[in-house]
């Protein structure tokens, strides 16, 4: 029985997958409307893009060194908005727009890289300055000549393709953005050089100094990696919504790293999974949705987050000591 | 001799002189800005900051971080408003309040002190889950029709001075007292200079931790009330983006977050710095949004410049 | 103490040592690295329990659970490595659990101070300097502010763990005066150093530890130095010298190389299938020399040659490709990954080499190396799968070997390569060394061993406190004797 638990407690992935199953099963059976074609779809979009944030910090948080990034959401809105008025009040095409707009968000993730790999700031205060830096961009690119915010709406009918589009019932997003993205990254971190480096440099800075690694460049691209995705959650959230508002991220940085924390992302560094981050996503995204759809207040979602954010610690941090200490 | 010049590079005549120079720009600017009831407002938001900023000081000390001070200052609002409207006699609700606040502090402090979860992380946890319980228990409404004697701590007066005012200054030159001189707080700073010797010496270092949380808690409580109690309302998003000036108060302020140093008073600068940054704002017409970018921009260069010369003093 | 033994998960750091401290006396205590001197102290200042054996303050017997214990019944040591808040003022450094109170609670600052005045005039610090932050203070005030902090808390026994070392000499006599105002006051003073000129001038009594034992403790006047160099060394066997080899080209020259405070002034050559030997104390500067060539440090002044090349070597990543390796001293905080696996350690800093299109790695490739390895340093293990963590002491040495050697380095550097290791695999080591260097690979081997670094080196050169004192290089100049009075200090280069 011992050897038993102690095998099943060390794939933590299997446990949250059939948490996962429990789940949608549960509200399969118990909450109306849950079960239906039209809500899975919707739940899928929404997924994918919170699940683009989450990805990004599990890359974030597994370049240590106190790896953090509390600025995603707001990466997320500054691009956002950027598309927005690139598109709508600049009249450029849109498909530049978007271009730029990714492009922005890549850069907002660089910048926090730079801050914490040169000049070694705490990532934590870096992004948390950060945040509150791209919120108000977001918001100023975003006002009229009054001091107004005003929301963007006017998107071309193309533009709604990446967000609306499905194609044999399947959102086309799920299929283009996210399954791509995490195939590639799942790839980078399992199978590449620099996915090696990167493990390295979060489990023991030192030693991957000593060991001749680019510690510094590593550390950078994961933060750029991490705004760039940022970037692709925006571009799919304004074509969803066909709208850009400045607060859109704003409540996103929890989640994202409460998914990252409850898909086995070790929050000192060193240790996480795309696989496990990808079920994390599946498993927060179904508890959204199905409660919201049972009725539950959407106030209790963040919430509930934080007790699995704080639950998700713990467990990881239990988990932690019994194998450590069982030698 | 050396001794002047320390204390001329001190972080704290630093910020200090940065006040005068700015308030005397802002003075040019705007004719109001230095009118005694502007002044007196100025202080009045510098007050509810730099009791908040008290905890959070030793919290950095440490080396930790709060960022659930906006989530605990309006849930102890939020109760003390909903029992003092409910009939609960108003000083029971204050009270009641103040015993909620530092429970929840206590509890941050618990989970990284004995758990040995990392601060980011629980309260991170803890921000949300009672930001969650705020709107739960107001129901998303506003309350109001607070009881005057509740409203004690923002309305309130001694004499010519406002409550607010005297309490921020009673608390400041207590806690400087007690930063100063009593040794439970020399293990704050021995703490976040090195923990691993201060557990050596035999010192119990999860008292200490456990202490600085609760304590934030029950300060962040008593200027909830200072708010509350100057607005007479309170709204369902109260103290969202609180958490972001007390802790650019205390950064600014000169507290290291690399922890080891930081001062009562520095953190109070810091916060009236912040305070007639946001007040210059608002008489020179700029709009609000851009108050936390400044905000944000400042935390950046203050902790750029503490890094740059901490490497320096290092060598 | 009496019959203290000690042991390190296998390895005897006490066998049985007696040691005595008289009061008011001032007694030495001497011995090669690894001869049991701070395993001896650690027991006393309770920082280690001892296996068996007891100790005895002032006739009573007493066990020591912690440093805590220690420091309340009057024992108190100073270390080199400074243990301090460096951010908090040298008074609040030297009440820190120890404050003065008023009846109230509150610290008493007012006599605090004059207390700390009058600790540091005992330490001969004049000086003002009660409110500066302790770590902008040089390393040697930052000492004697330790030394006046054990005087607070101690009455009893004083230890002193190499004082001198970052001494001036003004410093130095400084320190002496203390010493001697304490003994008066009755204060037995256990004093750690090598400096034997020094011992002769402050220390009454010599107890010279070798290999965990003690070889008698004698008076200083009546024993001499060549006689007390004679008992740390003692007779070790030497393993027969491998014939002559064939020493080829220089490939690696340092002039000039100077770090302040940590090394000055040191030159040398390391030729085509020579294996270099750096023999000294610790704190010698050697591994930093070492991390200097392998651009983790940069001196600040000096030039390195390599390969007939003048080269700045900035980063370890440019001394790996320029095929420098350096295998580190500690190797669970600078060596290895310990979560990871053998395979994932061995080619961490050789991943470049595996890297097909798109930056995807060749597993296969890197799983056919890490298991030759494997085999080749006959790596105890299920699998190369294995976390390195779960590995003896011996086998992860293996392991880190195997990384450098992946490298297919010019140069080999390696830091205490048998650090923590079972005396069989420390032979294969050996072994393994010799056959490379066979191979005609050139290797900087740094040893605090004696019999290890003799054993191995063609030539030997010896630090102390920063400076080159000697180079040996005939087989007449490779002795222990030379080499120990070279390491401590009582000899200053001679290039024979």
């Amino acid at each position: 029985m011992n050897i038993i638990s102690r095998n099943i407690f060390k794939n933590r992935n299997i446990i949250l997958l059939i948490v996962f199953f429990i789940i949608f099963i549960f509200f399969s059976f118990f909450t109306n409307d849950f079960f239906t074609y039209y809500n899975i779809v919707n739940l899928t979009k929404y997924g994918v893009e919170i699940g683009l944030l989450a990805l990004a910090e599990t890359l974030i948080i597994i370049s240590g060194n106190g790896g953090i990034d509390l600025s995603i959401g707001s990466i997320l809105s500054l691009s956002a908005m950027t598309i927005g008025v690139l598109s709508s009040k600049m009249g450029l095409n849109i498909l530049i727009s978007a271009l730029i707009g990714i492009a922005v968000a890549t850069l907002a993730g660089s910048f926090n890289g730079f801050l914490v790999s040169l000049i070694k700031i705490p990532p934590l205060l870096v992004t948390l300055s950060t945040m509150y830096i791209y919120d108000s961009l977001a918001l100023l690119i975003s006002m009229d000549k009054y001091g107004n915010a005003m929301p963007i709406s006017t998107f071309p009918n193309s533009y709604f393709f990446v967000g609306q589009y499905e194609i044999f019932n399947i959102p086309i997003q799920l299929l283009i953005i996210f399954i791509p993205v995490v195939i590639i990254l799942h790839l980078l971190l399992s199978k590449t050089v620099y996915g090696k480096q990167l493990y390295a440099i979060g489990s023991n800075d030192k030693v991957a100094r000593f060991s001749g690694l680019p510690n510094n460049k590593v550390r950078i691209l994961s933060y750029t990696i991490g705004g760039l995705l940022a970037g692709l959650a925006a571009l799919t959230m304004t074509s969803r919504i066909g709208s850009a508002r400045p607060d859109l991220g704003a409540n996103l940085n929890l989640r994202a790293i409460t998914i990252a924390v409850l898909g086995g992302t070790n929050i000192v560094g060193g240790e996480g999974t795309i696989i496990g981050t990808v079920i994390a996503i599946l498993l927060i995204t179904v508890l959204n949705n199905g409660l919201q759809l049972s009725g539950v207040n959407p106030i209790w979602q963040d919430g509930i987050l934080g007790m699995i954010l704080i639950a998700s610690a713990i467990v990881n941090f239990v988990m932690y000591k019994k194998l450590n200490y069982s030698n | 001799m050396l001794k002047i010049k320390r204390l001329i590079k001190s972080r704290e005549i630093i910020i200090f002189f940065t006040i005068i120079i700015l308030s005397f720009f802002i003075s040019l600017y705007a004719n109001s800005f230095l009118h005694i009831d502007n002044i007196k407002n100025i202080f009045m938001q510098v007050a509810s900051i730099a009791i908040s900023a008290i905890g959070m000081t030793m919290i950095i000390i440490t080396g930790g971080i709060d960022v659930s001070a906006g989530s605990i200052f309006g849930i102890t609002a939020l109760t003390m408003a909903k029992l003092s409207t409910s009939g609960v006699n108003p000083i029971l609700s204050l009270f009641t309040g103040a015993i909620v606040g530092t429970l929840l502090g206590f509890l941050n402090g618990i989970l990284i002190s004995k758990i040995k979860l990392a601060p980011i992380i629980v309260t991170l946890g803890t921000m949300s889950i009672w930001r969650t319980m705020i709107y739960v228990i107001s129901g998303g409404r506003w309350v109001l029709g607070i009881p005057s004697k509740a409203l004690y701590f923002g309305a309130g007066s001694i004499g010519k001075l406002p409550f607010p005012i005297f309490l921020m200054i009673i608390l400041i030159i207590f806690f400087s007292y007690f930063m100063y001189k009593r040794p439970f707080a020399r293990y704050i700073y021995a703490y976040g200079n090195n923990p691993e010797f201060l557990r050596i010496s035999g010192i119990n270092t999860s008292n200490v931790l456990l202490f600085v949380y609760t304590l934030a808690g029950l300060m962040y409580a008593i200027s909830s009330f200072i708010v509350v109690g100057r607005t007479a309302i309170v709204q369902a998003n109260i103290g969202t983006g609180y958490e972001l000036q007390v802790i650019a108060a205390v950064v600014l302020g000169g507290t290291s977050v690399t922890g080891g140093k930081g001062t009562i008073i520095g953190s109070f600068l810091g916060a009236t710095m912040i305070a007639i940054i946001s007040n210059g704002l608002v008489l020179l017409n700029v709009p609000a949004l851009l108050e936390n970018l400044i905000l944000g921009v400042l935390i950046l260069i203050s902790v750029i410049a503490d890094i740059l010369t901490n490497r320096g003093e290092i060598q | 103490m009496k019959n203290i033994e000690k042991s390190y998960g296998g390895v005897r750091a006490l066998k049985g040592v007696d040691f005595d401290l008289k009061k008011g006396e001032c007694h030495a205590l001497v011995g090669e690295n690894g001869a049991g001197k701070s395993t001896l102290i650690k027991c006393l200042t309770g920082a280690t329990k001892l296996d068996s054996g007891n100790i005895k303050l002032e006739g009573k017997e007493i066990i020591l659970n912690s440093p805590k214990d220690s420091l309340e019944r009057g024992i108190a040591a100073v270390y080199q490595e400074p243990m301090i808040y460096p951010q908090l003022s040298v008074v609040e450094n030297l009440f820190l659990g120890k404050e003065i109170k008023k009846s109230n609670g509150s610290i008493d600052w007012k006599s605090q101070k004059k207390k700390a005045r009058e600790l540091l005039l005992k330490v001969g610090i004049k000086e003002n300097i009660l409110d500066f932050p302790i770590g902008e203070l040089s390393t040697a005030f930052q000492q004697l502010v330790l030394i006046a902090k054990a005087l607070l808390f101690t009455a009893k026994v004083l230890i002193l763990d190499e004082p001198t070392a970052i001494l001036t000499e003004q410093e130095t006599a400084r320190l002496f005066e203390i010493i001697h105002s304490l003994k008066k006051e009755g204060i037995g003073i256990i004093y750690i150093s090598h400096r034997l000129e020094e011992l002769e001038k402050i220390a009454d009594r010599i107890t010279i530890l070798r290999d965990g034992e003690s070889k008698g403790t004698f008076l200083l006047n009546e024993i001499t130095r060549d006689q007390i160099i004679e008992l740390m060394a003692g007779k070790h066997l030497i393993e027969k010298k491998r014939k002559e080899k064939n020493v080829g080209n220089t490939i690696l020259e340092i002039k000039n190389f100077t770090k302040k405070r940590i090394y000055e002034d040191i030159s040398f050559e390391l030729k085509e299938g020579e294996i270099l030997g750096f023999y000294g104390l610790v704190g010698a500067g050697r591994s930093e020399l070492m991390q200097t060539i392998f651009g983790i440090i940069r001196p600040d002044e000096g030039e390195l040659v390599f390969q007939n090349e003048s080269i700045n070597i900035r980063s370890p990543q440019q001394a790996i490709k320029l095929g420098i390796a350096y295998l580190p001293e500690d190797r669970a905080s600078q060596g290895l990954f310990l979560n990871f696996s053998i395979i994932d350690n061995i080619r961490i800093s050789i991943l470049d080499r595996f890297r097909k299109k798109l930056g995807f790695l060749d597993e296969e490739e890197s799983i056919k190396l890490a298991n030759n390895y494997l085999k080749l340093l006959e790596i105890k293990a299920p699998s190369i799968f294995t976390k390195v963590k779960n590995l003896s002491g011996g086998n992860q040495q293996k392991v880190l070997i195997s990384k450098w050697l992946a490298v297919t380095p010019k140069v080999l550097i390696l830091d205490e390569p048998t650090r923590g290791v079972d005396v069989a695999v420390k032979s294969e080591i050996h072994d393994l060394i010799f056959n490379l260097s066979a191979e005609g690979l050139p290797i900087i081997v740094i040893s605090s061993e004696l019999p290890e670094i003799l054993k191995l080196s063609d030539r030997i050169i010896v630090m102390h406190e920063g400076q080159m004192t000697g180079i040996f290089q005939e087989k007449e100049d490779l002795t222990e004797t030379n080499l120990i009075k070279a390491s401590i200090g009582e000899i200053s280069l001679a290039v024979r």
